[in-house]
């Protein structure tokens, strides 16, 4: 109000003016001296204006068509920035300010922006397929478990959150599978998201699959081998490997259960017929 | 300067009948205060925009229910949005009337403004514990956690900010002789309001584009959209 304090000794009719009624017009649109305000006309019609905004943005998404859809994004969001910006040039008297502080502010805002499309250009869009970005970044090691046994392997980084790594399911299967079984598991299944199984499936959350086939029969007692690898896929906290050897020091049974029950919903009776027959055949 | 003092310095008497905001002189114009407040709400730009994207980020990334279209509900939060934005109308008059001097309005206006504002608190209440009731709490999924930390820290601003009003309110009605200033009003309005556009946002985001996100999959328009905004540009 008193920031200019010449303003107020040269010029007191237009600032009393400014004070009494600055006009809704100029108000609004005009160039208005600093530290002039409204009063109950001009935020009247402001409040009445930005409750018809909320009013048509909720218009919008009625028709159910055009709930979610891509098309009402770019309205919304102009009218939410329309919004935005009355209350803060109005109510929040930025307008009439010195211009300092709509560079601090507009700063701030800015930053937040960026700070905002980064993170999500980081991690929501360069990002064409999760399984793509990390075979992209995969590193290759050696790893010596005895004396003359060696072992080679590839660690292949999980980037995102186990569910979100889901790779897209291949149409028609892939090629290279050998038979519908193997294809579920690196494709629409995601087994190898997790697990390995050497030349087929690189993943590194779960225990290997290595010669399934064959060790599944001695894991439980009175379980046929075919009997335990349909339950560990339908029911895998029933008996989890790694806990009773202790193999596995990075198990995580919640992890897995939540992992497995977003996948096994999508799968046939069929689909699942396939993944044990493809598991028994690992020897 | 113990001369200056004593031939420029006015009478203890005089300097006291001024209020302590027209005597501040800096080197910007700008009261102190009130410059710290908009710089704190740039920086709040800052910590709002790094949770929106995170919440931007983990969309349609949940795998297990409930997701945003079994849970949201629009219209109720179009209303809750409205009362906040009303609140800040009410806020507006309330500095008003505290540059005009006015005590009676300002209190009045004030009170009015922290109704609306509790009841928008309210209404965020009411929804939190519907998701509870309905399974969704904090740690359900990607949705619930973004969601509760994004729209719990706006909760706890307007929270502090109604503790804020509240005692201008008491301040105000106890006290007629000139306090609270009309700049105290004007920063805790500053504050009032800039929750109020960060719910714009979040209101826009969340409900209108985003509360409609079922299963897995959602968020795919988005995408669209976005590979139809970048398609223009290759």
């Amino acid at each position: 109000m008193s920031s200019n304090p010449g303003h107020e000794g040269a010029l007191p009719h237009e600032e009393h003016d400014a004070h009494a009624d600055a006009g809704v017009g100029r108000f609004f649109f005009g160039r208005v001296p600093e530290g002039v305000h409204g009063g109950l006309k001009q935020y009247g019609i402001l409040a009445i204006f930005l409750g018809i905004i909320t009013l048509v943005e909720f218009l919008i998404i009625v028709p159910e068509g055009l709930q979610g859809s891509a098309v009402v994004i770019a309205p919304l969001v102009i009218l939410s920035v329309i919004k935005f910006f009355c209350v803060v040039a109005f109510f929040m008297h930025l307008k009439f300010e010195h211009e300092l502080l709509w560079q601090i502010f507009v700063a701030g805002l800015v930053l937040g922006l960026v700070v905002a499309v980064s993170l999500v250009l980081l991690f929501g869009v360069f990002r064409p397929t999760p399984r793509a970005f990390s075979e992209d970044r995969q590193i290759h090691f050696e790893h010596h478990v005895e004396e003359g046994h060696h072992v080679e392997a590839l660690v292949v980084p999980t980037p995102c959150p186990v569910g979100a790594c889901l790779p897209p399911a291949p149409a028609g299967g892939s090629g290279a599978a050998s038979s519908p079984g193997e294809a579920l598991f690196v494709g629409a299944a995601a087994c190898s998201s997790c697990h390995t199984i050497s030349g087929v499936a690189q993943g590194v959350l779960g225990p290997s699959l290595d010669g399934i086939g064959s060790a599944s029969a001695n894991r439980i007692p009175g379980y046929s081998a075919e009997d335990y690898i349909r339950e560990s896929i339908l029911e895998p906290d029933v008996y989890a490997a790694g806990t009773a050897d202790g193999l596995d020091q990075d198990y995580d049974g919640n992890l897995m259960l939540s992992t497995m029950a977003g996948i096994l919903p999508a799968l046939s009776d069929e689909d699942i017929d396939a993944l044990v027959e493809y598991l028994l055949s690992l020897q | 300067m113990a001369h200056v003092d004593t031939t420029h310095a006015p009478p203890e008497h005089e300097a006291a009948a001024h209020p302590p905001a027209h005597e501040e002189e800096t080197t910007t114009g700008i009261n102190h205060r009130k410059l710290l407040m908009w710089v704190f709400l740039g920086s709040d730009c800052l910590f709002f925009g790094s949770l929106i994207a995170t919440y931007m980020v983990y969309r349609g990334q949940s795998i297990v229910g409930p997701y945003p279209a079994d849970i949201i509900d629009v219209p109720i939060t179009t209303v809750s949005t409205f009362v906040l934005l009303m609140s800040s109308f009410a806020m507006v008059m309330a500095v008003a009337a505290a540059r005009n001097g006015n005590q009676k309005r300002l209190v009045q206006w004030l009170v009015f403004t922290i109704i609306l504002g509790a009841g928008f608190i309210g209404f965020q209440v009411y929804e939190f514990n519907l998701f509870r009731v309905e399974g969704l709490r904090y740690e359900t999924n990607l949705f619930s956690s973004t969601f509760f930390t994004l729209t719990g820290f706006h909760g706890a601003h307007v929270t502090l900010g109604l503790f804020w009003l509240v005692c201008l309110t008491i301040i105000a009605a106890r006290n007629p002789a000139g306090r609270p200033s009309g700049l105290d009003v004007d920063i805790a309005g500053l504050y009032w309001h800039f929750v109020d556009i960060v719910w714009i946002v979040i209101f826009t985001l969340l409900y209108l584009i985003g509360g409609f996100d079922a299963g897995p999959d959602a968020g795919h328009a988005a995408m669209q959209g976005w590979q139809w905004i970048t398609g223009i540009f290759t």
